[in-house]
């Protein structure tokens, strides 16, 4: 079975580093410039499983929850040192069905989007989010509800729940 | 005379630093009452907020004469939301366009570090130089919703990071916990106001199984431990029980946080200990770290009430105390960034 179909399938976890590494098996499974939508309320693991992806992905920056700067950027920094300047160079085109392949990552920028206190576009243009969607990219978003009519329409939705204490159910919808 | 400008997240604020008396101004305009109906700031609304509260408050300073004396402005450029820091800086590009001075672009998190010496600085100003050399190599702990960071001054006066959190920040864990609780917003007064009516060991939280040469913080864990009390307890139960549901959880985020520094502290030769940020606000917090400074014969130097949370005066004295930690404008390339980190 392909990591696909066993998040497809649905799995319980029963620690936060093993919610980690299904994280960081999806990041090879993931196309360029994915979104991904992380469903499920305060402490079932949303940011957990971006730190695994973030390992998937090659970047080695410590992820921490987007709450309160609601916006966090990872880089690879492995090439194309310094910031993404948003405006300076016109996007790449985008190859939405290209595997994301490890030695694709470079320059890679993962954003990680806590649309918890978003309700709509006007409130994303606000943080400047288009500006740092420059190709490639990987876009975890939590609280995706929040900015549905937002999300591209080939956005990955991954739900969490709690089982019972200290387990926890990751599907792939 | 130093002007500084602050709005990378609710607060909208400018400050007056003259390095011969001090802060002689400080001028804050706050969001909190607008954001608290969202249970936190709004970016757009917080944004538009800027663009409307910078032209009055700048016109106060005006009308005082105050903006008459200015040889540099300082602003904040990072880290906080594109939109805020965006306005703070096109404001503070055409105030040192207009009064013909340098523009300096400071780092919000370095303000939080310098914050908790700008008293030492204000009781006697021409001594200060000679003076912070007694408070040096310093060990500072900045607790706000977004950061939880431990960073050590040396004589140089640089600002060298000794950890962080792994997830959560503390003000965070916090206002999240206050969430669960349901409690509003700003979570983290709003339970330390209940766990001072509340039973410190009446619930026993996870403290974190971290080895003890590791000085990061972690908090997620503690929050969800919370989440399956609560849904264990029920909401009845949670109701009957806040004051003490509080006052434990209040006392598992001081217990980490006291913990870690005291163990950055024992690794010796520091000769203060600093507390800033807006979670530094709280009294228990203050007093623990007070007395753990005071065990291992270290000067305790808190942000004082009115620098702990976001604020312009930190702006203006991290860019006068501090310069080789700031950006000079050269050529108007002063840009936000919004994801700057301590170092």
């Amino acid at each position: 079975m392909t990591i696909l179909d066993i998040l497809r399938a649905g799995v319980t976890t029963a620690s936060a580093e093993e919610t980690r590494s299904y994280g960081a098996q999806l990041a090879a499974a993931l196309p360029r410039d994915a979104t991904l939508a992380l469903h499920g309320d305060l402490g079932v693991g949303k940011t957990t499983f971006v730190q695994g992806l973030a390992q998937g992905l090659g970047l080695s920056a410590r992820v921490t929850s987007p709450t309160f700067n609601i916006l966090h950027l990872y880089r690879n920094s492995s090439a194309l040192p310094g910031p993404v300047e948003g405006n300076t160079d016109p996007p790449l085109p985008h190859h939405r069905n290209l595997p994301l392949r490890r030695s694709d990552t470079r320059g890679l920028t993962l954003v990680h989007l806590d649309a918890y206190r978003l309700e709509n576009a006007h409130q994303i243009a606000a943080l400047m989010l288009d500006d740092f969607l420059v190709s490639p990219y990987c876009l975890a978003v939590e609280w995706p509800e929040r900015i549905a009519d937002w999300l591209p329409a080939e956005t990955w939705h991954l739900t969490l729940a709690i089982e019972s204490p200290g387990r926890h159910r990751l599907t792939l919808v | 005379m130093i002007l500084a400008l602050e709005s990378s997240c609710d607060e909208t604020a400018l400050a007056l630093f003259d390095p011969a008396r001090g802060l002689t101004r400080e001028l804050v305009h706050s969001q909190v009452a607008l954001h608290g109906r969202y249970g936190g700031v709004v970016p757009d609304l917080a944004t538009r907020e800027h663009l409307r509260n910078f032209p009055p408050l700048l016109e106060r300073l005006r009308e005082e004469g105050e903006l008459a004396a200015v040889t540099a402005v300082a602003v904040t450029h990072g880290p906080g939301l594109a939109g805020c820091l965006a306005i703070g800086l096109a404001a503070a590009k055409a105030l040192a366009l207009e009064r013909r001075v340098p523009l300096w672009g400071v780092n919000h998190l370095r303000g939080h570090a310098w914050s908790s010496f700008i008293a030492l600085q204000a009781a006697d100003p021409p001594a200060f130089d000679e003076r912070i050399e007694r408070w040096l190599p310093h060990l500072g702990l900045i607790v706000s919703g977004g950061n939880t960071l431990l960073f050590a001054i040396d004589h140089g006066r640089r600002i060298a990071v000794q950890s962080a959190t792994r997830d959560d920040a503390a003000g965070e864990a916090l206002d999240k916990g206050a969430k669960l609780l349901g409690l509003g917003y700003p979570g983290g007064p709003l339970i330390e106001q209940r766990a001072l009516a509340g039973r410190t060991d009446a619930y026993d939280f996870p403290r974190g199984i971290q080895p003890s040469g590791d000085l990061s913080f972690s908090f997620s864990g503690l929050k969800t431990s919370l989440r399956y009390l609560v849904e264990k307890l029920g909401p009845a139960e949670v109701t009957a029980r806040l004051d003490d549901l509080c006052a434990s959880y209040q006392q598992a985020v001081i217990d980490a946080l006291v913990r870690k520094t005291a163990a950055a502290l024992d690794r010796g030769g520091y000769t203060s200990l600093g507390l800033s940020g807006g979670v530094s606000h709280n009294r228990k917090l203050r007093a623990a770290l007070e007395k753990t400074a005071q065990r291992r014969g270290v000067t305790f130097l808190a942000a004082q009430p009115q620098h702990t949370g976001d604020n312009a005066g930190m702006i203006a004295f991290a860019a006068w105390c501090d310069p080789a930690g700031c950006v000079r404008d050269d050529h108007s390339g002063l840009s936000i960034q919004p994801d700057l980190a301590l170092g």
